[in-house]
């Protein structure tokens, strides 16, 4: 026997068992209670609309804020790590261990409970708002590391050169070496993003009004009162749509910053 | 996962070997239940699905789950010649049925309101416990009724038919936040974030034990527990708890497992 037909036949040996193991396993499974479980259509029409303009809405506000906010913190945070001052450094790195070793539940549960029983200060914005510091907080250590790294993969020769042109250090980081930073992570930062968007799901432990729910809590609130698992199934249908699109963008971005270099 | 093309057929080999596998196995875990004619998950034992800690139906003490539930699923499950073996769920998981159909276990037991919408997916038992709902409050707080709420903020177990209780209930300006469970409610109220707290009243008798906080009202809701089994092939389980439970009424057991937990 030729060498490419032993190939092209074990190729196709390996085809087949595949598709009988997709065959074996979906006849296997009982298609009737996973549908009556998870995939029921009156469970969903009276999902909507609400699913979408409070629950989706909510989580993607919620996500851009903790984003936005753990940016700016995380950036302050990468600069003073990076700063020769040593008690910035010392302090950026205790709060950036403390941050990044706790789980952001445990965070959002100290900043909702802890906090005001400790302080008598309530974070404004209610539970929701307690949560989304407590998401900002834990997101921009992520962050901070980030940045740092992105900061010192800048090849120093183009601080130098910003140097002996005379500009100000301040403005070098800032128009030089910021941008750069920025371009080469791109892609760890989506991956911040996208585990945000998932973390969003944890805010219900604060305690959540109506209108301030976002997908999970909503899905597992009906799921509660309509005694079926579909609305899971649509909250998860939802954060895929709001995901993957993304993803793809920031891909798209990171193909034209390459051809841009 | 960057595999190199040329590898790429080997692992989906080895998936498909490892699918086929698993399937094989399955084929062989057939429900083990013909002794009992109940359909059990487990011979020999009644398989109990509950989210635990909900006090006083169920918690954990010196290594082993009581409460009202836990005692009265105990008893039942005696009653059965059975073992009572209890599998720690989510209620989310519970409520929706799907813990069941997946074979977790034979029942729910976890202060589970009968509702109509859930007696559409769930199959009840008769109702052993009739609930009150309760507001909580601080000993100093204005709050004494319901319509003091007017401009306050109430937690509530989201949801919960005492949520919902609420939502219809309270003024068109009070605050409704729902919290995951009790644990959450009851340290929102500590924390100040709420100015009340309606829920179940056993549950919230538990937080009026260090003279903190006090029941300002009571409210009959008509709500039943009941316990919760699939809806197709359970009918022989289903009878069969509900005899043990008439049989606990009518010996006494079940006043005395009642009175351990809710005489005040």
């Amino acid at each position: 026997m030729k060498r490419s037909t032993r190939r092209r036949l074990t190729r196709g040996a390996l085809y087949a068992v595949f598709i009988l193991a997709v065959v074996v396993i979906v006849s296997l499974a009982d298609w009737g209670a996973i549908r009556s479980n998870f995939f029921d259509v009156d469970v969903a029409i009276q999902a909507f609309p609400e699913i979408l303009t409070v629950a989706a809405k909510n989580t993607v506000l919620y996500t851009a804020i903790a984003f936005v906010g753990g940016l700016l913190l995380g950036l302050i945070l990468a600069l003073m790590k990076l700063s020769p001052v040593l008690p910035y450094r010392w302090a950026a790195t205790a709060y950036i261990e403390l941050f990044r070793g706790l789980p952001a539940l445990l965070v959002i549960f100290g900043f909702a409970f802890a906090v005001p029983i400790a302080f008598g200060w309530r974070p404004p914005g209610g539970s929701a708002g307690a949560g989304l510091i407590a998401l900002i907080i834990v997101s921009s250590a992520y962050i901070a590391e980030t940045i740092r790294a992105g900061i010192e993969a800048v090849p120093p020769g183009q601080v130098e050169a910003a140097r002996s042109l005379g500009m100000h250090p301040s403005w070098t980081m800032i128009s030089v070496v910021l941008p750069q930073a920025f371009r080469i992570i791109t892609p760890p930062l989506t991956n911040e993003l996208v585990i945000l968007i998932k973390d969003t799901s944890l805010l219900f432990i604060a305690g959540m009004a109506l209108g301030d729910r976002e997908l999970t809590t909503f899905a597992r609130d009906m799921v509660s009162s309509s005694a079926n698992a579909t609305p899971l199934v649509l909250a998860a249908l939802l954060y895929l749509i709001i995901t993957l699109p993304l993803t793809q963008l920031v891909a798209k971005l990171e193909r034209h910053n390459k051809r841009g270099r | 996962m960057f595999a190199k093309r040329s590898t790429v057929p080997k692992t989906l080999a080895i998936a498909a070997i490892g699918a086929l596998a698993l399937s094989a196995c399955g084929g062989s875990d057939e429900p083990a239940a013909e002794e009992s004619g109940l359909g059990l998950v487990a011979e020999g034992a009644l398989t109990v699905c509950s989210d635990i800690p909900f006090a006083p139906f169920e918690y954990e003490e010196d290594g082993e789950y009581v409460g009202f539930d836990m005692d009265l699923m105990r008893a039942i499950a005696t009653g059965m010649d059975l073992e009572l073996e209890v599998v720690d769920v989510g209620f989310d998981g519970l409520a929706s049925g799907a813990v069941l159909a997946a074979g977790q276990c034979d029942i729910g037991a976890s202060a589970i309101t009968i509702t109509e919408e859930r007696s559409e997916n769930l199959a009840f038992t008769e109702p052993y416990y009739d609930s009150l709902q309760s507001l909580l409050v601080p000993v100093d707080s204005d709050v004494a009724s319901i319509d003091d709420l007017a401009g306050e903020s109430v937690g509530v177990q989201a949801g919960t038919t005492g949520e919902t209780y609420t939502r219809e209930n309270v003024p068109e300006d009070t605050e409704v936040v729902a919290f995951p469970s009790d644990a959450e409610l009851y340290s929102a109220l500590q924390a100040g974030n709420v100015a009340a707290i309606l829920q179940d009243l056993p549950v919230n008798l538990v937080h009026t034990e260090d003279g903190t906080y006090t029941i300002a009202a009571e409210f009959e809701t008509d709500e039943q527990y009941g316990f919760a089994t699939t809806k197709d092939g359970s009918e022989d389980l289903l009878a069969a708890v509900n005899e043990q439970l008439a049989e606990l009424r009518d010996n006494g057991e079940y006043d005395e497992i009642y009175n351990t937990y809710f005489s005040e």
